[in-house]
């Protein structure tokens, strides 16, 4: 009988990217963009991906990291302002476990020529299968790959 | 030009009720009941439009003073662990299509001794400045003792 638990964390990030408000947002609106930097990555084999940002819609992916058990994440947007706001919701799974629920608010804003992004994770870590220091700093590294994916599409234009 | 602002906020309420898990599990998990004792002001009118209660489900609901503002939820349920665990995200809109708030709840449902110790964690982000966690303090305050008296009403049946 799995000893059931849940700790509750918040923790916030923020980056300032060389692209617009509408260059950020699109990195995220756009399935190709995305895949790019969102999904894929050095020793993640991709086995299922089905992304549709659009308000109300749910997306789902399942992958494996170096050979390991079956990650599943499902999306869920709640709220979207085009170039300037969106709040999700998301679960992620390992094997036959949920680990996590949470809820993510990514906010853009003008900095001078660029963006500053704003994202905030409200979580819940469930069953002590993973914490809020992982989970951060998973996110920190996802938004680092969103810096070069821009800085790639800057270069390409 | 509207404002964009989003506040992000934690609220924790716990109650101790005179009933077993399974029987404060079940009025979350059962429409009629929700609609008894989910109404979070006096007096308001509620009703509920969908019910489904299962991980990937969605429910919507609507309530609000009789002849005042018309408030829609929509709820996602993102994890449920039969009489133990209920996780889900909804999001709030006023009049039509104001989103005010988007949240993710997390109600534990625990034994102790032959009552339940429930524990309501709500994360929030509220848009806008369009609602506040005072509101839902008061709200939910007000809807776990209307839990109360449904739980201790329903005892002998």
């Amino acid at each position: 009988m799995p000893e059931r638990s849940v700790a509750h964390s918040t923790f916030r990030i923020e980056r300032v990217y060389d692209a617009t408000p509408e260059q950020v947002f699109a990195a995220f609106a756009e399935p190709a963009a995305r895949r790019r930097w969102f999904i894929e990555g050095e020793g993640w084999d991709i086995e299922s991906c089905e992304l549709d940002f659009r308000q109300g819609a749910s997306e789902h992916s399942t992958f494996r990291f170096k050979g390991g058990p079956l990650i599943r994440n499902d999306t869920t947007y709640h709220d979207i302002v085009e170039n300037e706001r969106f709040v999700f919701s998301y679960t992620m799974e390992v094997g036959d476990n949920r680990i996590s629920a949470s809820l993510a608010t990514v906010e853009l804003k003008p900095e001078g020529a660029g963006t500053r992004l704003a994202y905030t994770e409200q979580g819940a870590h469930l069953d002590g299968h993973d914490n809020a220091e992982q989970r951060e700093e998973g996110c920190r590294q996802l938004y680092e790959a969103l810096a070069l994916e821009l800085e790639r599409r800057r270069k390409a234009a | 030009m509207t404002q964009r602002s989003v506040e992000h906020s934690t609220i924790v309420l716990e109650r101790t009720y005179d009933a077993s898990p399974t029987r404060v599990f079940a009025a979350w998990s059962d429409s009629k009941a929700l609609l008894r004792w989910g109404n979070p002001g006096e007096g308001w009118v509620t009703g509920m439009d969908r019910f489904d209660f299962r991980v990937g489900g969605a429910s919507s609901s609507w309530f609000g003073p009789k002849d005042g503002d018309r408030f829609v939820s929509e709820t996602h349920y993102l994890d449920i662990v039969p009489d133990e665990r209920i996780v889900s995200a909804s999001d709030m809109t006023v009049n039509g299509d104001l989103r005010a708030f988007v949240g993710m709840l997390t109600v534990e449902f625990h034994a102790a001794g032959h009552r339940c110790r429930m524990v309501m964690t709500e994360q929030g982000a509220f848009l806008d400045g369009h609602d506040m966690p005072a509101n839902h303090q008061a709200g939910w305050t007000k809807m776990l003792d209307n839990l109360g008296e449904e739980l201790a009403s329903r005892a002998a049946a």
